[in-house]
């Protein structure tokens, strides 16, 4: 790759002339060229055909049926199913609290992670263990966190509200209150993902080569600036994986909003209740796999949705090269 | 480079100990006693009590099976998902063929499906195959990632320089020995880094095979919940097997940091 | 498990599909491909195994039953929490396989599976004819005679109280005066908090919603009538107990306003928050807990409004199971008098059965953290007090959770006013159709 080139990336690949050889090997290695990279992506794509095609069909086709967890397929409905839950107020409620919770948590963590990134991208004493360290949430066992952040959290006599008593502020309704469940949730998500992709930013600022900043010192450019000008349109693939996985991520968030409180369904006015939730609730709690299912097929046109805009809008500010903001 | 000032240091030392405070808090929890988080919500100092409740951990769950088990299955996935999604990532990165932008855009969106459903039909598989119950139900799912494919995709477009794989194609190198001393080495810091991180997803993943397994054959986190099964539960032990199902997770840290920081410092032009 | 090459697999998965996509939703009876050494008992190594959850006290019975009985190996397994075991369950019944020999399942889930009576394998059988207490049986018998649960426990309600705080407040402390002050009512129970608040900064109770549980549990057909259609919203008898719940919790200040199990709760047994609690045996050990260090539990040989049970469990046998005969053996052991004590001496889970309940063992318990109340004896007078099992129709589960939550926005969230919190419950229930 030529230094500070911004070409798109699919023209790094590589246009093998095949060797001219003569009769079968020169048949051979034609056919190597052609065939291998298929053999190269095909273990994934026979393992995607049976743990998730058909699972996915089989949602889409469960989705336009009457069918009960237990005793499976009833009357075939067409598009009922669909028709009640956008009509419906559950799905919608799901919906908005699962694109709040989601900006409360993507955006401040992709930025902490640059952040985290670009402070060990630097020449660091005991640089194993800063790593490490910023690792550590992902480690956790999920048990130890949810009952932390439950009594971090806790209305009456979390620590959150004990502290802010103290220095003569309001306490903040961490449960009642929608807007203060979401960021209480965002929180919890933040602490285990943001290092984890300050890692995966790390990586490959880490394979930016150095010639490329000393270039931009000669120019006169400042730290910031040559971050916004070298690193950041460097790291363009790399932001577009974080920023597409975060967002296939944190549509689906499940975990965090479940163990929020005691029951979790998501608060008693669904307050905080995300789209998985409500599909869960639909499936397990009331055995109706079909709304469930129409519930899966919107869930996932809604994340290819997002991740499109969100490839896009990443393309274009990477594009971007620094000093506009 | 300029020499990192105290700033650096101050901002990354705060991060750490907030990185830090779960599982510190956890080991406190878990070497005082079952009242302790009645008699005060933060406890900040450990107690004398972590050897017995681990014992008490070690009677209760069986916990070296579980153990065993969930070393193999973390190691298999992350091992297959490493090679696997090399193997792809490298085709998609760095190879011409027809269709490899729609396909990669593909595999990508598969991550979309929301997994909560898939469990339902993916069961009815394991169940036709019967593997309910046995560790490939965990393992097979998992032997390849989009995540995995995704991530080698991005890295490698930048990390293998063209050149080099021209000199080995002149060379007659065959395509998988081109991708073999080209494209392996080049992938290895990002790919420790997916060994790391499959391996922990694996590790802590908790609904799928306590649906798919079932009561014999455990993964740890599916025996450590037993701990949790009673009215009044007692933390101080919940934790303790928390505690002792993380260790083998910063074994592996310690082991993989060190490669991580070689590979990554390594560069990427190198065979 | 014989491994097979992957090629094979694919195929089999192919064929798979088909099968599942093409025959799902029978009566799903056609064998499933588990691995198949499928003798029942017969002089060959079998093993069972148990799926519990919470705290059943099989641990040891395990183990006793092994060594009572060469051959047989009982692996015991728990989910953490209830709803884990539940959709467990749910999701083996709906693949029919995967399921454990015995199924433990929780007494709010017994109508749900009754809807699926081909699932159970029948347990009736005359040697265990009159075991349990009457409405313990009526339960999980179907009208055809069918009997698909054995029962484990139960959960007889009695009124736990903080003899410290009354006496601060100039009532009586002593139990026996305690149940006679707490009256028969509801309302009786609602006047003494209102008198006790006046002279106290603690509320007289955690949170509505535990009253209403109890208070839900002694009506017979409170959300669906007995053709099954749903009336909880028309029913005059939900609306008013709701309407009396929250003038008295709210408006009167008698809850402390504790969604009970959150954090919030669990940290308030410190902090002298309320002073009584609606409480069943198996709930003892959960206050013991997080109350620590407080002094002054004790527990009133009474109940509001009569008699009232709070849970209770069954041990029943899938019929996706190979070893249905031993199974069912195991389960009537597990369920015996005899066992059941030793399962309460353990844990304290108090027996349904009905030669338990005079057991002298049981009868002579005392509780030391409850100023060494005879929880034995009082617990089983509260069981007498039972006289019914109310009705809960398939959707009682759904319809109780709303419920919960309409009381929790009044009550603990304070978002909703009682009125335009039925509401939202109303449009609920409305949506389940």
């Amino acid at each position: 790759m030529g230094a500070a080139t911004t070409a798109p990336p699919a023209t790094s690949a590589v246009p093998v002339p095949p060797t001219p050889h003569r009769g079968r090997r020169g048949r051979l290695a034609r056919l190597d060229v052609t065939v291998s990279p298929y053999l190269y992506i095909a273990p994934f794509f026979v393992l995607f055909l049976v743990t998730g095609l058909f699972p996915l069909l089989y949602t889409g086709y469960v989705a336009l049926h009457d069918w009960d967890q237990i005793m499976g397929r009833g009357e075939f409905v067409g598009l009922t199913n669909f028709v009640d839950i956008l009509t419906g107020r559950g799905f919608w409620r799901a919906l908005a609290n699962t694109v709040s919770i989601f900006l409360l948590s993507s955006v401040p963590q992709i930025a902490a992670a640059l952040l985290i990134a670009a402070l060990l991208d630097r020449n660091l004493r005991a640089r194993t263990f800063w790593r490490m360290g910023v690792l550590l949430p992902y480690v956790v066992a999920p048990v130890a966190v949810a009952l932390i952040f439950n009594n971090l959290f806790a209305d009456r006599f979390g620590l959150v509200n004990l502290l802010l008593e103290t220095v003569g502020l309001e306490p903040v309704r961490w449960h009642s209150d929608r807007l203060a469940s979401h960021i209480a949730i965002a929180t919890m998500v933040n602490f285990r993902w943001t290092g984890y992709n300050a890692l995966i930013l790390l990586a490959a600022m880490q394979a930016i080569p150095k010639d490329l900043y000393e270039q931009a010192a000669l120019d006169g450019a400042n730290a910031w600036r040559s971050f916004w000008s070298v690193t950041v349109p460097m790291l363009r693939p790399t932001i577009i994986f974080v920023v597409i996985t975060s967002t296939i991520g944190g549509l689906q968030i499940f975990d965090e909003p479940k163990m929020y409180d005691q029951y979790g369904r998501g608060g008693a006015d669904q307050q905080w209740q995300t789209l998985t939730i409500y599909l869960y609730e639909l499936g397990w709690t009331r055995a109706d796999f079909g709304a469930a299912s129409a519930v899966a097929v919107l869930l996932f046109l809604i994340i290819v949705t997002f991740g499109i805009l969100n490839f896009l809008l990443t393309r274009r500010i990477a594009h971007d090269d620094g000093g506009r903001r | 480079m300029r020499k990192p000032g105290w700033i650096v240091y101050g901002l990354l030392a705060a991060v750490v100990l907030g990185s830090m405070f779960p599982l510190w808090w956890s080991v406190v929890v878990a070497s005082h006693d079952s009242t302790v988080l009645a008699r005060d919500r933060f406890p900040v100092l450990p107690g004398g009590n972590f050897f017995r409740n681990a014992a008490t951990v070690l009677d209760t769950v069986p916990f070296w099976r579980a153990t065993l088990n969930s070393i193999i299955v973390s190691t298999t996935v992350s091992a297959s998902v490493v090679f696997f999604s090399t193997l792809a990532g490298y085709a998609f990165a760095k190879l011409r063929f027809r269709g490899s932008g729609p396909l990669l855009v593909f595999v990508v969106a598969t991550m979309a499906v929301p997994t909560q459903l898939g469990v339902v039909p993916l069961y009815q598989v394991m169940a036709r195959l019967g593997w309910t119950g046995e560790l490939t139900a965990v393992i097979v799912p998992g032997l390849v990632t989009a995540f995995g494919v995704f991530w080698m995709t991005q890295y490698l477009r930048q990390a293998v320089p063209a050149e080099l794989i021209e000199a080995a194609r002149v060379d007659g190198a065959s395509m998988f020995r081109t991708f073999w001393h080209v494209g392996l080495p080049a992938s290895r810091p990002a790919a420790s880094m997916l060994f790391l991180f499959t391996f922990v997803a694996t590790w802590t993943n908790f609904f799928w095979p306590f649906i798919v397994l079932g009561p014999s054959n455990p993964t740890l986190p599916i025996a450590l919940q037993q701990l949790q099964a009673a009215h009044f539960v007692d933390y101080s032990l919940v934790l303790a097997g928390a505690v002792l199902g993380t260790i083998p997770l910063l074994v592996l840290f310690v082991v993989a940091g060190r490669q991580l920081v070689s590979g990554i410092m390594q560069g990427a032009v190198k065979q | 498990m014989n491994r097979k090459t992957t090629r094979y697999h694919l195929l089999a998965v192919g064929a798979a599909s088909s099968l599942v996509l093409g025959a799902c939703g029978g009566s799903g009876s056609d064998a499933d491909a588990g691995d198949g050494d499928s003798a029942s008992g017969g002089g060959k190594d079998i093993t069972l195994t148990v799926a519990t959850f919470n705290e059943f006290g099989y641990e040891e019975l395990v183990k006793e039953y092994m060594d009572l009985n060469p051959g047989i190996k009982v692996e015991h397994v728990k989910a953490d929490t209830a709803d884990n075991a539940r959709a467990a369950l749910r999701n083996s019944l709906g693949a029919n396989s995967g399921a454990a020999d015995i199924e433990a399942i929780e007494v709010d889930w017994v109508t749900e599976f009754k809807q699926y009576p081909d699932k159970f394998a029948d347990l009736s059988d005359p040697e265990v004819e009159g075991r349990w207490i009457d409405w313990k049986t009526e339960a999980v018998t179907l009208e055809d005679g069918k009997l698909i649960g054995y029962g484990t426990d139960i959960g007889p309600e009695a009124v736990c109280y903080r003899a410290d705080l009354f006496e601060a407040a100039g009532l009586p402390t002593d139990r026996e005066e305690v149940a006679e002050l707490l009256g028969d009512t509801w309302e009786d129970y609602f006047a003494v908090g209102r008198e006790f608040i006046k002279n106290s900064d603690a509320a007289w109770y955690d949170s509505a919603g535990a009253l209403w549980q109890g208070m839900i549990n002694q009506v017979d057909y409170a959300y669906e009538d007995a053709d099954g259609n749903v009336v909880a919203t028309t029913n005059p008898e939900v609306r008013s107990l709701y309407d009396q719940v929250l003038k008295a919790s709210v408006d009167d200040e008698l809850s402390a306003g504790l969604g009970q199990w959150s954090a919030d709760w669990t940290s308030s047994f410190q902090e002298d928050e309320f002073a009584t609690m609606l409480c069943p045996g198996w709930m003892l050990g959960v206050i013991s807990g997080n109350a620590e260090g407080v002094e002054g539990w004790d527990v009133a040989n009474t109940f509001p409004g009569g008699g009232g049970n709070w849970g209770g469990s069954y041990l029943t046998v899938p019929a996706q199971g190979k070893n249905i005969e031993e199974a069912t053996k195991l389960a009537a052991w597990l369920t015996a008098p005899e066992q059941q004590i030793k399962a309460f001496e353990a844990k304290g889970t108090f027996p349904s059965q009905v030669e338990a309940l005079s057991s002298e063992t049981l009868l002579t318990s005392t509780n030391p953290f409850f100023n060494d109340a005879p929880t034995g004896q009082i617990f089983a007078d509260r069981a007498e007090a039972v006289t019914m099992q109310p009705h809960k129709g398939p959707k009682y589960f759904e319809i109780n959770s709303a419920m919960n939550d309409a009381i929790t926005r009044v009550d603990v969230d304070g978002t909703d006013d009682a009125d335009s919190s039925w509401a939202k419950f109303v449009e609920f229930v409305e949506s389940l159709g």
